[in-house]
């Protein structure tokens, strides 16, 4: 689940304490900054998680990736451009991590792209540090075997989110592009919970998929394993927007409500214990592009700034005083919001050099009506 | 006279707009400090549930216990009369076409509002959930009690219904009418309309909930969070509410902070 440790150690079960305890013993400072959240929100403070998106490489090319667009190879075959932003680098990464420790902010993701495709992935775990930071890396899985697992580990990765968007083999490799792929992901599995990995299983959910065979399949699956199944909406954005049919509708997303009560399944909205956030835009992720821009999910491609220009502080709090973004409520603005969807459409066709800039996307004259 | 009232207005309350509702039914911001949408484009927006008034009656009547309620005929004469007399006025008359929830309460006094809202309220609102939702669930995730925890805001005028109750029962028709009100906005907003109409509460909103547990079922779309606005919490900025959570209802607890969002509503009663 996105928010994993921030829930007091009485509301835990036997095996969630065993792991905070354990993460108490290993990385004492990481362990108190994520106990100190929940009081961060009843402050009114935020903490979301920050996907980094240093690197865009891939080895894949799935029917439904949302960062498609921001990948050199779609730049250069599709838009035939170059894309002369300057790129974030390890110092950069530092800096980030500062400011980030500064607001007591606490989780980073590393994702992309592939992350265990890009060549200084040590690198970036320790720049993003993991003696300050709780470091989740997101995966394809395809280079997830024993060995890798249990580098991750020993690099200070405490956790895996493993893309696996069918419980069907062909279904899975078909909609990822890659065959082989879904074998691979099972591996990943063992591979991970061997290693001592924290495991998340993250699935995208397309139109009508939540009322199958299939999907019930796979939430069993995930509970019976003991691991968390993520799930995410399908969004009209990047790879997606050719596929507006894989939007989910109400009744989606209330089918899945209900499976939450029998299956270890939840999208960013569930409610961890009692806790509800609703839309994490902002208030529990935003994702920092490889152009240093901020996005306030990732599947949002307006930035809120960028962090060479303005601090992650004033960042955070533009994103806090936009009406679409703050302070909170209860749907999927990017996934289920028809006027949002509209407007984030229509202000993204055709740009070839994504985030759409702060200003020109979201800016602080944004109102909810016309 | 523009259309809705704008946040920033200032408005003295001998010259309330007229009308004071727009064509939804929603309460037009007024001259306020606080803040409040000036307009809103509807995407959270509770459905006017059925209006039984005997199945409402007997919900209420089971679930409340109360053994000498007043007959589902008597009720439906003063709810239908608070309409009435609701339309009959200009500057209310909007109001009638936005979604009503008629309610009634019995005759009764408790030394303490958290702990009656607690045990005896929401433990209703979840009976006659599962009584007429029996597939979902109501979910009260306030696990660390009411008692001392709750006072009436000053100025929200629920003293007003808490005092009725003492001297007999009640009733009423609840409003969820303040939509994308900051809950400071909701008790300012109340300051400024007639002495008729209160701020809703924990009671009220139960009532308006055991009588039509599918108040905040919607299929289609989102209904949004409703605030008991006129109660203060333990903490500054902070208060409880009702909230759906697919088809399912949940009672939480969380800080607002003093913001307008466009999820979040407040409710206005009105008692014969």
């Amino acid at each position: 689940m996105i928010s994993i440790v921030e829930t007091p150690d009485s509301k835990l079960t036997p095996a969630e304490r065993a792991k905070r305890e354990g993460l108490r013993v290993r990385k004492p400072y990481v362990a108190a900054k994520l106990a100190a959240i929940s009081a961060m929100e009843e402050r009114g403070d935020i903490s979301p998680i920050i996907r980094l998106e240093k690197s865009y490489l891939c080895n894949f090319q799935c029917t439904h990736c949302s960062a498609e667009y921001y990948m050199d190879r779609h730049k250069e075959k599709v838009f035939k451009i170059e894309d002369a932003r300057r790129k974030i680098d390890l110092a950069d990464i530092r800096e980030l991590s500062r400011q980030a420790d500064e607001l007591g902010l606490a989780r980073f993701v590393i994702t992309g792209g592939e992350p265990l495709v890009m060549k200084d992935f040590d690198e970036v775990v320790a720049a993003i540090d993991p003696e300050k930071h709780y470091i989740i890396t997101d995966t394809n899985g395809w280079f997830l075997d024993d060995k890798e697992a249990q580098h991750l580990k020993s690099i200070g990765v405490e956790k895996v989110q493993l893309s696996l968007d069918s419980f069907i083999e062909q279904d899975h490799d078909n909609f990822r592009n890659k065959p082989g792929s879904y074998k691979r992901v099972m591996r990943a599995i063992d591979a991970s919970l061997d290693a001592g990995l924290n495991l998340l299983l993250s699935t995208v959910l397309v139109k009508g998929r939540a009322k199958t065979q299939e999907f019930l399949d796979l939430c069993r699956y995930a509970t019976e394993k003991g691991v968390g199944l993520y799930v995410s909406y399908a969004k009209p954005t990047g790879s997606c927007t050719d596929h507006p049919e894989f939007v989910i509708d109400k009744e989606d997303a209330d089918i899945l409500r209900e499976l939450e009560k029998d299956y270890n399944v939840f999208t960013h909205m569930t409610p961890t214990y009692g806790s509800f956030k609703g839309c994490i835009t902002v208030k529990g992720i935003i994702t920092v592009t490889s152009t240093f821009e901020v996005t306030p999910c990732p599947y949002i491609d307006f930035s809120l700034g960028n962090l060479r220009e303005t601090p992650l502080k004033e960042v955070l709090a533009r994103g806090m005083r936009n009406p679409w973004l703050g302070p909170y409520r209860p749907d999927c603005l990017i996934g289920e919001d028809p006027k949002f969807i509209k407007i984030h459409m229509e202000k993204t066709k055709g740009v070839t050099q994504l985030p759409v800039p702060w200003g020109q996307g979201f800016s602080d004259a944004d109102t909810l009506c016309d | 006279m523009k259309p809705y009232g704008l946040a920033t207005e200032t408005c003295a309350p001998d010259k309330v707009p007229v009308p004071l509702f727009d064509e939804h039914g929603r309460c037009m911001p007024s001259g306020l400090t606080a803040t409040a949408h000036a307009r809103t484009r509807r995407y959270f927006i509770c459905t006017q549930p059925e209006i039984d008034y005997g199945a409402i009656h007997a919900r209420i009547k089971t679930h409340l216990g109360i053994a000498d309620a007043l007959t589902a005929a008597e009720f439906e004469t003063r709810a239908e009369a608070i309409m009435q007399h609701l339309r009959n006025d200009p500057a209310t008359a909007e109001m009638t076409r936005g979604v009503a929830v008629p309610f009634f309460l019995p005759q009764a006094s408790y030394p303490d509002y958290g702990a009656a809202l607690e045990h005896t309220y929401l433990e209703a609102v979840k009976n006659a959930f599962a009584d007429k939702l029996p597939q979902y669930d109501f979910v009260n995730h306030h696990r660390d009690g009411l008692a001392g925890k709750l006072d009436i805001v000053r100025g929200s005028r629920h003293d007003k219904l808490v005092e009725a109750m003492r001297h007999q029962s009640v009733v009423g028709v609840f409003f969820p009418c303040l939509s994308e009100y900051s809950v400071p906005a909701a008790i300012e907003q109340t300051g400024k309309l007639p002495a008729q109409f209160m701020l809703a509460g924990g009671f009220d909103t139960c009532a308006a909930l055991i009588g039509s547990p599918d108040l905040l079922l919607r299929t289609d779309g989102y209904p949004p969070l409703l605030w008991l606005a006129a109660l203060a919490a333990e903490k500054e900025a902070t208060g409880y509410h009702f909230e759906a959570y697919g088809y399912n209802l949940t009672f939480n607890r969380r800080p607002h902070f003093g913001q307008a969002a466009e999820y979040w509503a407040s409710g206005l009663v009105v008692l014969d």
